[in-house]
């Protein structure tokens, strides 16, 4: 038979169900969060692992401007050290999509599909091979092409050769990054299809594994001597890429998602503890009296603390009940929304049992430790103390410095206001100083995440624009070889809409280091420096950015000297251009990405060194209107007359896509972080409604004193309602001041996960006035209920209280 | 004025009870010496304010005094702890109040069972049947499986006396019991009272009502914190 006791802790426990509820759904909230962030991390982990394993990655990828055959990629896989070795060709095309626009595609021709060794690609649905004249789009490639399995599309190579190919399916190939997040789509066709293209047979992609792909720096030494052997043997390599060992191409941004969810889901933890502690002390406050007559009755303090710490514990037992079967549904969905955003497959969506042993253990000790708090303030009061009448609405306003300043001569310029009973909102906010502390750092921490999320929705939208920035154009095209580069301007200009043009020229170098390895890739850029020059300095860091009368000189990103100690500002560097070795000094550095270190250089100095004075490989174009439509039909008629004059142009890029790329590529996090911000905001409200409540609770007796005095229904729920806009408000203040900080630090977080630098700071007007809405609805709704308990209190009722 | 018995169940040596609050501090207990016997009924009466419900809370351990010395049958109170003063009351006194303070969300027999259960007394078999018996002697053993919110006033009285009546204490200890309830509810609750004296047991009850303060065998009365008047009572 049940003891007494635990009869009470069941009435009280299901008695009241509201109360249990609301305290049950704030646990929830983040336990649920909790069980999200830490399954769907070791879902997304383990499955970009498998993935990855499963395409038996390459630990380098170069690019040839010649094409090689069968007899080189055999010499490479013979190569000691190299594991294994994969050829493709590669071609940038362009592609018109269902709704008529031509985008670039990158089309990838594979000897025998059903043997790629390196890289593998694999079907995903449809035909496999691709047929002949027809093509493989990859899966995530359909949707930016607005296309499906089925669908003739118009393809044009850089030969200006056009065909209708049909997609006669869909591929799977991790190893490129998701076509949404740069906006190319790619393509697999066979040689056969590219010999109708007009194209002749041959590879320009060559795919390396070393023999031990983990060490990195191993990896970069046998990819760099494959490099050395592919040039010796007459081949010039545009582009190469050395993979980070055991990482997808998106890992970095995963990464950083999952960072981002692992403090949310701490914070959010936290928030949860400070409901805890807020809402156990309003069920102490409820039941203080309670708490003093089983003293009186008998009871000894630790026996009613295990009373409560039952409670607590089946709070937290049915919080969990909730949460971890919403918690393993929630992780299931948001992994594979992220699989299927960053393009692999996850392979098991089992739970491990660590996840559930975590949530439990959090569930169940951190409530109760988190309630000790405010049990053992509550039963060191004593008996009397407890039971007392006086004790319920004494408060302690009126003795410190906060409550000197809002009440008396201190306000006098309200004195012909009639917004007394407002004052007495105020006024009320500050009686209980510990539970005001209390929900203001849980609404606080709320409203610091939402505004956060913002602020960083709109650093990442500054940094695109500081990047983009520097490129004072409309459009760049990239053309297939070097052009003179007075023709291709001249003959840009000659299109009506095109008011300025520019050109630069663009090469792969290797940093050569002291000890005469050398390092992956470095992409050289060489723009001109004049007075109308369309590329502006990037943000500089430290040091200058190029001048006109410079000739070695080099801007190099910040990042870049972190990852090679022998280099500083004012110091020099030597990188192999065309085989040859030449030295920079480094007169600059700019505040960019790190994992495609750009490098750059005088125009005019590279192209006399280069024995390529007056030629450029690119071209930017500025325009009368900069309006997207406008900008998207003026190049299209600069791609026909170009065409028309023989000049090929490999890659088109509009500002206007690329930003709107860009942005859309952070999309994922962006609605990420603002789930997280919304439930956090739901844990900020639930803890004001449990605070309103217990206010209410506490404040009976001087709700009937209200009304016996001739307030109105309306008058007593309005004291509580505006005492909770002024909670509200306060933490939507402090909110945006913690924001800062809070911002910074995610900025700081993201920044370095996704792109190697910290993101350009930027605060949200639009994301703060919107929390100000957002805050005084949900302080308005979370008092509504304890508000318009109190207005249904009869003057009898709140006699009969005692 | 000083009370002062034989052997004393109860014993009060200068005892003090100062408030501390915003307002200032109040001498609620001033000095108070008193003596109480075994099987006494004593009454305090005084009016509002007098210190009457403090004196109740320094006698049981609900709260403590500022100085002094309290002795319950042997046992030096004033030196206990609130855990010690809790298990001094579960075995030797029973408090009633004036609002009855009966736990809501228990039922009738269930708020007779807890301090049972507190003082770990009696098997749980043993503290139902025990409880049922108490409710027969307070006449509302019908009602032993409703919420006290069920009861009438009388009723909830019945059952406060019933539980503090659980552990058979021998110190029955009770603030304004009649205070919330009609005069021929009151009388009857006073008869449950006189009983429980015949039985040997000691009452200690506080209040204003001159009436049921002369059925008490000895009327004190508090002003100010002091005991000003001591008057042994004659029934017929």
């Amino acid at each position: 038979m049940l003891k007494a006791r635990w009869y009470k802790v069941i009435n009280d426990l299901f008695g009241n169900k509201t109360r249990t509820l609301l305290i049950v759904l704030s646990m929830s909230v983040g336990l649920f969060a909790l069980g999200i962030i830490l399954s769907a991390r070791t879902i997304l982990s383990e499955g970009l692992a498998e993935s990855f394993a499963a395409i038996n990655p390459s630990s380098g990828t170069m690019r040839t401007a010649e094409l090689f055959d069968e007899n080189f990629l055999e010499s490479v896989r013979s190569m000691e050290d190299v594991q294994d070795a994969d050829a493709r060709r590669q071609i940038s095309a362009r592609v018109q999509t269902t709704l008529g626009e031509w985008k670039n595609i990158t089309i990838f021709v594979v000897a025998d599909y059903d043997d790629i060794r390196v890289n593998k690609v694999s079907s995903q649905s449809g035909a496999w091979p691709p047929p002949e004249r027809e093509i493989l789009i990859e899966r995530a490639a359909l949707s930016v092409i607005d296309a499906q399995i089925g669908d003739v599309l118009l393809v044009r190579f850089p030969n200006d050769v056009e065909r209708r190919v049909r997609i006669a399916g869909s591929a799977y190939d991790p190893a490129q990054l998701p076509a949404q997040l740069d906006g190319t789509p790619y393509g697999y066709i066979t040689f056969d299809t590219l010999e109708w293209f007009g194209e002749p047979y041959g590879f320009n992609e060559l795919h390396v594994l070393a023999t031990n792909p983990k060490d990195k720096f191993w990896a970069q030494q046998v990819v760099n001597r494959v490099k050395d052997k592919t040039e010796k043997s007459g081949y010039t390599i545009p582009l190469s890429m050395t993979a980070e060992p055991g990482q997808l191409p998106m890992n970095d941004v995963l990464q950083g998602i999952l960072l981002l969810m692992g403090l949310l889901g701490v914070l959010s933890l936290f928030l949860s503890i400070f409901l805890v502690i807020n809402t156990v002390s309003a069920l102490l406050t409820q039941q203080k009296r309670q708490i003093g007559v089983m003293k009186a009755v008998g009871g000894s303090t630790l026996q009613i603390l295990g009373m409560y710490l039952v409670m607590v514990l089946a709070y937290g037992a049915l919080a969990l009940l909730i949460a971890i079967p919403l918690g393993v549904v929630g992780a299931r969905e948001l992994s594979s929304a992220l699989a299927v955003f960053f393009n692999f497959d996850i392979y098991s969506t089992e739970i491990q049992s660590q996840t559930f042993i975590i949530q439990v253990a959090i569930g169940l000790i951190l409530p109760v430790l988190a309630s000790l708090i405010p049990f053992i303030s509550s039963l060191r009061m004593s008996a009397a103390e407890a039971m007392s009448v006086y004790n319920t609405s004494k408060g302690r306003f009126g003795k410190n410095w906060i409550d000197q300043l809002i009440s008396g001569a201190n306000l006098w310029f309200m004195r012909n206001l009639s917004i007394r009973s407002i004052l007495l909102s105020v006024r009320n906010t500050f009686r209980n100083k510990g539970r005001l502390t209390l929900t203001l750092i849980t609404l606080t921490l709320g409203s610091a995440t939402f505004i956060s999320v913002f602020n960083v929705r709109a650093s990442l939208s500054s940094t695109v624009e500081d990047m983009i920035k520097w490129f004072n154009c409309d459009v760049m095209l990239t053309l297939d070889r070097t052009y003179r580069a007075d023709k291709v301007q001249h003959e840009a200009m000659n299109v009506p809409g095109v008011t300025q043009t520019d050109v630069w020229i663009q090469m792969p170098t290797r940093l050569v280091r002291s000890d005469d390895s050398e390092s992956g890739m470095i992409y050289m850029f060489a723009p001109t420096i004049h007075a109308e020059s369309l590329i502006v300095s990037p943000t500089i860091a430290e040091g200058r950015w190029l001048e006109p009368d410079d000739d070695n000189a080099a801007v190099v990103p910040s990042a870049f000297l972190q990852d090679e100690p022998e280099l500083h500002l004012g110091g020099e560097m030597v990188l192999k251009i065309d085989g040859k070795e030449r030295t920079f000094k480094i007169v600059g550095t700019y505040v960019g990405m790190a994992f495609l270190p750009l490098v750059y250089t005088n125009y005019e100095y590279i192209t006399q060194v280069t024995n390529r004075v007056g030629e450029a490989d690119a071209l930017m174009v500025k325009m009368d209107r900069h309006d997207p439509a406008y900008v998207d039909v003026t190049t299209r008629a600069l791609e026909d007359h170009f065409e028309r004059m023989g000049v090929r142009v490999s890659m088109v890029s509009t500002i206007n896509n690329e930003r709107t790329e860009a942005e859309a590529s952070f999309d994922a996090i962006v609605a990420l972080l603002l789930v997280m911000a919304i439930l956090l905001a739901l844990v900020g409200g639930l803890g004001l409604m449990g605070t309103m409540s217990i206010n209410v609770l506490e404040r009976t007796r001087e709700i009937g004193v209200l009304r016996a005095i001739g307030a109105s229904n309306r008058s007593v729920a309005l004291v509580f309602i505006r005492e909770g806009i002024v909670i509200g408000l306060m933490s939507w203040l402090m909110g945006a001041l913690v924001a800062i900080p809070m911002s910074q630090g995610l900025n700081q977080a993201l920044g370095q996960a996704v792109m190697g630098v910290p993101l350009t700071y930027s605060y949200s007007m639009p994301g703060l006035w919107l929390w100000l809405v957002v805050v005084i609805c949900l302080s308005v709704l979370a008092s509504f209920i304890p508000a318009r308990t109190a207005s249904r209190l009869t003057v009898r009722e709140v006699l009969a209280y005692e | 004025m000083n009370s002062s018995t034989a052997n004393p169940l109860i014993e009060l040596r200068a005892v003090v009870k100062v408030y501390n609050s915003l307002a200032g501090s109040v001498t609620a207990l001033n000095e108070i010496n008193l003596k109480i016997a075994q099987g006494e009924f004593l009454v305090v009466t005084g009016r509002s304010g007098s210190g009457k419900t403090t004196l109740v809370n320094v006698i049981t351990g609900l709260d403590r005094a500022t100085s002094g010395e309290i002795w319950i049958d042997g046992a030096p109170l004033h030196r206990f702890g609130s855990e010690k003063a809790a298990k001094l009351r579960g075995k030797t006194m029973g408090v009633v109040f004036q609002s009855f303070e009966l736990l809501p969300t228990l039922t009738v027999l269930q708020n007779v069972m807890l301090p049972m259960d507190f003082a770990r007394r009696f098997s749980a078999w043993e503290q139902r049947k025990r409880a049922l018996n108490l409710l027969e002697q307070v006449d509302i053993a019908e009602h032993a499986k409703k919420l006290p919110a069920a009861l009438s006033g009388g009723q909830q009285q019945r059952l406060a006396i019933a539980r503090a009546m659980a552990n058979d204490p021998a110190i029955l200890v009770a603030d304004e019991p009649t205070g919330s309830l009609d005069s021929a509810t009151a009388t009857a609750v006073i008869d449950i009272f006189e009983g429980l004296v015949q039985q040997g047991r000691t009452v200690f009850m506080v209040t204003h009502d001159k009436d049921i303060a002369k059925r008490g065998s000895r009327t004190i009365t508090l002003s100010d914190g002091e005991i000003v008047q001591a008057k042994e009572n004659i029934h017929a």
